[in-house]
């Protein structure tokens, strides 16, 4: 901060702190934001596309993170400078509401700054930088929708979404089987989803996983799977044509909730009390049973004599099911959750075509899958694989791809991926940018090359020679123009993303170009940092 | 006669700082003149942002004088006169405050050769004040009326010019919009409060959503929610502060049973308490049941068996603006719920907002009452867009009780400079060069715009000059051009009231700072000030301590 001297000569103290706050201005600052956002955005291009490679992450306590997916890494990666945060942010608003392209937007953004850098070094002002970026990026939005396709799809016709889930699932872990794995995350929310409104609540998905098995053991559940047993070892395992009944409430004599405490002064009454418990019990029972429940699930405990007599009733049980679960089961079987004794009764059963309980291999652990049920509005995808790592990674892969089946449903457009699109969109720009007559020139024109850095880092990441085969592309795109044309990543020996059926929603692109240009057009604006001194924390 | 040498009288004391004089006078000017440097940049269609690093959490990135210099945190007691009067500027007019603070700078500065040439500070003061009034009146009699029948494109072009500077200035016919959207629904009395703005990161500045009635994030909700209806038209809708749910009741009382059989009677009588406020919530007809307080669990599946919906924990903002959008009112008991105070809209729905879900109220007949959802990336963006729409909201409503509009762009400043000047001719007297060296300070606006695009401003400033004098009132900066248009035209317009306030507040600070020639400040906040970083307890304890021992010592 400038020191002020007072009329003896003497420095006073404007401001609070005055020497310990740092300031950077001016093109200092801006260097600075452009560095810290281009190594963020340099660690992310590597795991771009199909051939892009995992990071590990290793949290403070020891434990390990695998992963592909950009918004994931960013946020482990607990970054301090406040640019490189911006970007955290980026790629979790992406994350938010695509879901999917988290590691694209980041690698945008990072090489739009440095297109940026190269302009302020010439001596533009920011301001018009990021003008000729807004004009580029609404001539590139606007591009994007006339080189999408739209996609038709039904229930029935689902092999379109599937090929687009493909893609997405193409760079993770899963890859092996992305065929099954695409066809599981579409059929999931294809049963989810309400194809007149147009909206799909993700949340009616579970996403369960479990270590043990393959990969390819993964399987979609039209019903709910819960982490739980069923109560006494000696109760049937499996129940066909369950009629479930849903507690909220204790197996066990109802207590009010005012404070209350019990006196017994004669043996007499202590035996009536135990009789009358007793009733309780076997009241509770009978009121369950004569609904023609068949099943107990129970959010709460019981004890082992009330499960000796639910076993003796025959009556089997399921305890301590957490209460999201217990809704999800509702939902499922069109039963409905009963808080009291006194309200239990038919019409508030649910049902399921097939209750059992599964075991695995030689653990211990024991699952409750609940099948066939009357309503396809909770389905459940049980993720297996070797190790946690690659279950959680696996379950993170399949969300990505849950994302962008939704997306799909929203909005039926797709666009060509493998670098096609913003090769398309970049050679536009170039060709609108010569119409410019002022300095946004340079900017708009910064702005299509710096959409290059996608299919550069995709053909890096396959083993292309990259600036080679993005060349090669762009002239072929030229001559045949044909947007359609990109990176093959996976040697296939055609250029053509149709053929390959390498697809993108085209709301998941189009945010990418607005939200990288959004957080360029921030830090550009910014040429003041003031930073309050170690320790100053108000 | 030899005098002898008397003590020296201790009328302060020890260690407290005086300063006094002119000497004084100049350096409070330079404080100020420090300050104004800081923000000097924000302004303008091309100003720049600031980067407030405050800690770890808090990092603040904003274009908004007010915001940047509250954040800055400045102890020089001439140097806050200045944050005060862009605190003032943004509760008054909400827009403007880095203007009213440039001003107040450049007249600081131009009042500094006179100073040091010896013009007493009062006549300056006396001159400054007559350029002020004599700048009112210009400003009043340049100013446009607006008709009725423009209302609404004035009002939209004042919002927009409130974003030209802003981050979110490339949306701004989109903002402007839903701005003036958004305080037209609003009655005359109009409630900040009444307009919510949500924020949710993700998606383009484009997806932000105007809703003429109320939306919320939906709230924490318990088993069974799932279940309830998530679309209904025609709702009927009630809003409570009470808990639903199964508690102990608040008393002390003793209940002695002696037959043990008589213990489910007792249980029972808590249900049925619980259960009669459900129930008459349920015969109230209604099919939305909102609560300040928690619905507990019990309640959610109660309402999803009987196909309602229900939300609790709604924060006590949102539930207003449901009541003003719907027209229910809070109720506070279950009991007696009649048709008055239940309220209904078009529909109220669920949607998925980037990662949130939201209940939706539209369709509202008789809202006074609209909620903006933005959208942008990073939470940083967001905040700094929702910094920029309040201050044009600010605008909007005040421009909308005051109609008149002057040109922005510095051609009101331009145009009253040359007034003053050529006033300034026709008197004689200090006067004179006082006024004309205020008519001078004035043009630091438009030069000041013209510095943050990076165009020559002498150049630009030279053509406005001529311009003015040749009877051109309304040409400013041409941003878009490097150089010069009519600003009226080009549809810049800014409300009268922000300037002739901005002016005003700018005089009165300017002159309160040249009013003061002593300052009088207790060292012991200057040695905190300088001493070593330590944080806001200790450094409490340590006065407190600090204190102790000085009563101690005069003790």
């Amino acid at each position: 901060m400038s020191l002020v001297f007072d009329e003896y000569g003497n420095p006073f103290i404007v401001i609070r702190d005055q020497q310990a706050k740092e300031r950077l201005r001016g093109i200092e600052a801006h260097r600075s934001h452009i560095l810290a956002a281009k190594t963020i955005s340099n660690i992310m291009k590597s795991s771009l596309g199909p051939k892009g490679m995992d990071k590990m992450m290793v949290s403070q306590d020891g434990e390990v993170l695998v992963t592909n997916d950009g918004a994931t890494i960013l946020e482990n990666m607990q970054v301090d400078n406040q640019i490189a945060k911006l970007m955290v942010q980026l790629s979790k608003s992406q994350d938010d509401e695509i879901g999917d392209g988290t590691t694209g937007v980041v690698v945008l953004a990072g090489s739009l700054l440095e297109q940026a850098e190269q302009l302020i070094e010439k001596g533009i002002h920011p301001c018009r930088i990021y003008e000729g970026y807004e004009t580029a990026c609404k001539i590139a939005t606007e591009h994007l929708k006339t080189i999408s396709d739209s996609i038709e799809f039904s229930k029935d016709n689902i092999e379109p979404l599937i090929k687009t889930a493909m893609t997405c699932l193409g760079s993770k872990i899963v890859n092996r089987f992305h065929r099954q794995m695409s066809e599981i995350a579409v059929k999931a929310v294809i049963s989810v989803a309400d194809l007149e409104r147009k909206d799909v609540n993700l949340e009616n998905i579970k996403l369960e996983g479990k270590e043990g098995g393959k990969l390819e053991d993964t399987q979609l559940v039209k019903g709910i799977i819960i982490d739980k047993g069923i109560s006494h070892p000696q109760m049937p395992k499996i129940i066909k044509d369950a009629k479930i009944c849903l507690l909220t409430c204790p197996f066990e004599p109802p207590k009010p909730k005012t404070k209350n405490s019990i006196e017994i002064t004669k043996a007499e009454d202590f035996k009536v009390l135990g009789e009358i418990e007793q009733k309780y019990f076997t009241d509770m029972v009978e009121k369950v049973k004569a609904t023609g429940a068949n099943l107990v699930i129970c959010q709460w405990g019981f004890d082992d004599e009330a499960n000796h007599l639910l076993l003796q009733n025959n009556l089997p049980a399921v305890r301590w099911v957490g209460g999201l679960d217990l809704e999800k089961i509702a939902m499922a079987t069109g039963g409905r959750i009963v808080a009291r004794f006194e309200d239990v009764s038919a019409d508030k059963l649910g049902r399921a075509g097939l209750v059992r309980e599964v075991g695995f291999g030689t653990t211990q652990d024991r699952y409750l899958s609940i099948e066939d049920c009357p309503n396809t509005n909770a389905v459940t995808i049980f993720v297996r694989g070797g190790n946690k790592m690659i279950v959680e990674e696996a379950k993170r892969s399949i969300h990505d791809a849950l994302c962008v089946t939704r997306n799909l449903i929203r909005d039926n457009r797709v666009i060509y991926g493998g670098g096609s699109s913003e090769i398309s969109c970049g050679l536009k720009i170039s060709a609108m940018a010569d119409d410019i007559a002022s300095i946004e020139q340079y900017a708009v024109r910064a702005f299509a090359d710096a959409l290059d850095a996608i299919p550069l880092a995709l053909a890096e990441n396959s083993g292309l020679p990259s600036i080679e085969s993005l060349s090669t592309v762009k002239a072929m795109q030229i001559k045949e123009k044909n947007p359609r044309l990109g990176i093959d990543c996976n040697h296939r020996d055609t250029n053509d993303m149709k053929a390959q059926h390498v697809f993108d929603t085209l709301p998941g692109k189009t945010q990418q170009f607005l939200l990288a240009n959004q957080v360029v057009k921030m830090i550009l604006k910014i040429d003041d940092i003031i930073k309050m001194g170690p320790g100053a924390d108000e | 006669m030899s005098q002898m040498i008397r003590p020296p009288i201790v009328l302060l004391k020890e260690g407290t700082d005086t300063s006094q004089g002119l000497p004084q006078l100049i350096s409070n000017i330079n404080a100020c003149c420090a300050i104004v440097d800081t923000v000097r940049t924000t302004l303008g269609p091309r100003g720049m942002d600031k980067l407030i690093y405050q800690s770890e959490r808090q990092v603040t990135i904003s274009n908004d004088g007010a915001t940047v210099m509250k954040l800055l945190d400045i102890v020089h007691p001439a140097a806050r006169t200045l944050v005060d009067i862009a605190k003032s500027q943004d509760s008054e007019v909400g827009d403007g405050t880095t203007s009213v603070v440039i001003l107040a700078g450049e007249f600081l500065k131009a009042a500094k050769p006179f100073l040091e040439e010896g013009i007493h500070p009062q006549i300056i003061i006396r001159a400054f004040r007559s350029a002020c009034e004599l700048a009112k009146q210009k400003i009043q009699e340049l100013s446009v009326d607006i008709k009725p029948e423009n209302m609404r494109e004035f009002l939209e072009k004042c919002a927009s010019t409130s974003m030209n500077s802003k981050l979110i200035a490339s949306h701004k016919q989109f903002f402007s919009k839903m701005v003036v959207d958004a305080v037209q629904l609003l009655d005359d009395n109009i409630d900040l409060d009444m307009i919510g703005i949500k924020k949710e990161s993700g998606g383009g500045l484009g997806d932000s959503q105007f809703i003429a009635g109320a939306a919320f994030k939906r709230t924490f909700f318990y088993a069974g929610f799932e279940q309830q209806p998530k679309h209904i038209k025609n709702p009927k809708v009630l809003c409570l502060n009470i808990e639903l749910e199964l508690k102990a009741e608040k008393d002390n009382a003793e209940i002695r049973i002696s037959d043990p059989t008589k213990y489910q009677s007792l249980v029972n009588a808590e249900w049925k308490l619980f259960f009669d406020k459900l129930e008459a919530i349920h015969a109230s007809g209604v099919n939305v049941v909102l609560s300040k307080l928690a619905i507990g669990d019990l309640a959610t599946q109660f309402f999803a068996d009987k196909n309602m919906f229900c939300a609790g924990r709604v924060p006590d903002d949102d539930i207003r603006r449901v009541c003003r959008a719907t027209g229910a009112a809070i109720q506070n008991t279950t009991s007696n719920i009649i048709p008055d105070v239940i309220g209904t809209c078009d529909l109220f729905e669920e949607v998925q907002v980037g990662g949130q879900r939201y209940n939706l109220f539209t369709g509202c007949t008789m809202t006074q009452t609209a909620t903006i959802i933005l959208r942008g990336g990073g939470e940083q963006f967001i905040d700094e867009a929702e910094r920029s729409l309040h201050d044009s909201i600010m605008i909007v409503r005040r421009a909308r009780k005051h109609r008149s509009v002057v040109a922005g762009g510095g051609a009101i400043e331009m145009e009253v400079s040359k007034y003053l000047r050529d006033y300034s001719l026709s008197i004689e007297g200090k006067k004179q060069l006082l006024i004309n060296a205020f008519a001078k300070a004035l043009e630091v606006i438009p030069r000041q715009i013209a510095d943050n695009a990076g165009f020559d401003s002498t150049d630009i400033l030279n053509q406005l000059r001529q311009k003015h004098a040749q009877g051109e009132k309304w040409f400013g900066v041409d941003i878009v051009n490097e150089g010069i248009c009519d600003t009226y035209e080009s549809a810049i317009w800014e409300p009268s009231l922000v300037k002739l306030n901005s002016i005003v507040a700018a005089t009165e600070a300017t002159c309160l700072i040249l009013s003061v020639d002593e300052t009088v400040q207790n060292n012991q906040a200057e040695q905190a000030q300088a001493g070593p970083q330590i944080n806001n307890q200790t450094r409490q304890a340590l006065s407190r301590g600090r204190g102790v021992q000085a009563m101690r010592g005069r003790g």
